[in-house]
């Protein structure tokens, strides 16, 4: 395959139209007046990640989304088609692709940081969207995010998986939990027929990180829940849909999850620890799929709060004694609305919680959001700018950095690396088990409890 | 381009450090990958075994092997496989075995 400058290069005048045509269709009207909206007084420069550990022209959320805009006047307005010069418009030209692949793509991992602290409430991460859907319309999605795209389409999940391998995986950490538990009743249920809850996880658990969903099975099993997985597709959570923002395979990977409910007859989708993936199944899915779930749809952590908020697990937080920090996945909390549930559970299950500052919805990306982690190319950048996450992280002076996101875990290992910040970072659910003093459903001889 | 220098010879990685050739492995290369991207110094016995089982793996099969794979036909521990690789089975371990990155959140 041609690579990205080649298809840039390649690009005729239908496909230069055809990238403009899909990328006015995204804009609702909202949208569109954003385009005209901002008034370039400079506050997003230091709301941005980027821009904060590498303060160049390029990185001022501002500048990017000029980019977009001048396209737009020139092709959408009339006074940018009469007066181009006047108003800041500029032909959607090569080079005009080229700019929005490095702003869009390049520089900006859609963590929504920047239209927080606009003083005009300019919602870029949704323009920047509608750019990337042009870009994903001529073809020029970075080939690595593709890819994890493509695998979702043709394997059901984004890692390319089978479903031996999946299966077999399941059946070995099922055997690691009733030896952890000792009790040969614990099960990780595949494919239980009208179950309460389908759990989805990321691919990335069970292909080379599986203690996290082993963790998420312990906590299950002490809670008795009536839980599945499923063997076949609707079983991985990502959507990398979100980020190449082609809307059309973004909806063909949230029906593998719909489709899954419907055949096991569950009546909760349970969305794991993943900051993209609840974002794309609970707020993006139904208007992907332009229709209402006809199931209930919760994320792992407002299960684990109920369970531990009702009494139906215990924790005792003396057993998790390293101080412990939280970092917000953008798509989680910023875009996702979920940030006190964690809280509440990491209170319970740990001795010493330290929050970061900012935290919540004003925290830094972490760097690896928006499609960063599977996108070779900017590697470099995506590092430096988890330099913002990787001070917080030390400022906090914390042993241990849970992350309720498999992709922010991923960012947060090299963080480590780079920055040489000395942590571990686990999932919710890890610090939950590692807590868990309830006796499971069905317990059996020698099995310990506190 | 970044690079390794192996033997007075540049082989191309990656911006993220897996080789650009997945061909042009060998045992010298995993070693100089070792040093340079994962700071280990050495490698022994037990980091041989993961490797060779993860490129015989791909040679045959074209992707990585699941970790499950890799703890059964070494007979390591899950978290022996981590001590072993601090940066894991896929930025570590098949980045040393000179397979392509994996796709997905890794």
């Amino acid at each position: 395959m041609a690579s990205l400058e080649e298809r840039i290069d390649a690009l005729t005048e239908a496909q230069l139209r055809h990238g403009l045509e899909v990328f006015r269709s995204k804009l609702r009207a909202a949208e569109a007046a954003y385009l005209n909206a901002c008034v370039h007084c400079g506050l997003c420069a230091d709301s941005c990640h980027y821009y904060r550990t590498e303060p160049a022209l390029e990185n001022v959320p501002a500048r990017k989304l000029d980019h977009v805009a001048a396209a737009f006047k020139r092709h959408f307005t009339t006074a940018g088609r009469l007066v181009p010069r006047l108003v800041g418009a500029r032909p959607f030209d090569r080079a005009m692709v080229r700019a929005w692949l490095d702003s869009v793509f390049g520089r900006c991992t859609l963590c929504g940081r920047c239209s927080l602290n606009c003083t005009i409430g300019i919602g870029l991460p949704r323009v920047f969207r509608a750019a990337r859907a042009a870009l994903a319309a001529m073809g020029l999605v970075p080939d690595d995010l593709q890819a994890t795209v493509d695998n979702s389409l043709v394997h059901g999940n984004n890692m390319a998986i089978t479903k031996e391998d999946w299966v077999d995986t399941v059946q070995w950490l099922e055997e690691e939990l009733q030896m952890e538990t000792g009790d040969p009743g614990a099960r990780i249920p595949l494919d239980k027929q009208g179950a309460r809850v389908l759990f989805t996880v990321n691919p990335r658990e069970p292909k080379f990180f599986p203690l996290s969903l082993q963790a998420s099975a312990k906590v299950f099993w002490a809670a008795g829940e009536d839980w599945t997985l499923a063997s076949d597709p609707g079983w991985d959570l990502t959507n990398y849909g979100l980020f190449n923002c082609n809307d059309e395979q973004a909806g063909r990977i949230t029906q593998n999850l719909v489709d899954a409910m419907e055949r096991l007859g569950c009546t909760t989708l349970v969305i794991g620890e993943c900051g993209h993936g609840f974002g794309s199944a609970r707020w993006e899915g139904p208007e992907w799929l332009q229709r209402r779930y006809p199931f209930e749809l919760c994320s792992v952590l407002e299960l684990m709060d109920e369970y531990l908020t009702s009494g139906r697990i215990a924790v005792d937080p003396s057993r998790n004694p390293k101080p412990v920090t939280l970092h917000d996945p953008c798509n989680l909390v910023r875009h996702g609305g979920v940030s006190e549930p964690q809280r509440r559970v990491l209170r319970r299950s740990v001795a010493h919680f330290v929050e970061m500052t900012p935290s919540r919805e004003q925290s830094f990306c972490c760097g690896g959001g928006g499609g960063q982690l599977a996108m070779a190319a900017y590697k470099d950048r995506r590092i430096r700018a988890g330099g913002m996450k990787a001070q917080q992280i030390r400022a906090t002076g914390a042993e241990i950095v849970v992350a309720p996101c498999h992709n922010c875990i991923d960012q947060l290992m090299e963080l480590n690396k780079e920055y040489t910040l000395g942590i571990q970072v686990k999932t919710v659910a890890e610090m939950v088990a590692e807590a868990l003093v309830t006796a499971g459903p069905s317990p059996s001889e020698g099995k310990t409890t506190t | 381009m970044a690079m390794i220098n192996l033997d007075g010879r540049q082989v191309e990685l990656n911006p993220e450090g897996f080789l650009v050739d997945p061909g042009v492995w060998n045992d010298d290369l995993a070693l100089a990958l070792a040093r340079q991207e994962e700071g280990l110094p050495a490698l022994d016995e037990q980091h041989w075994a993961v490797i060779r089982f993860i490129r015989q793996y791909y040679l045959e099969n074209q992707a990585a092997p699941m970790v499950r794979l890799i703890c059964k036909t070494t007979g390591l521990p899950l978290k022996r496989i981590y001590e072993l690789f601090p940066s894991g089975p896929a930025k570590g371990a098949c980045k040393l075995a000179g397979l392509p990155k994996p796709d997905g959140c890794v």
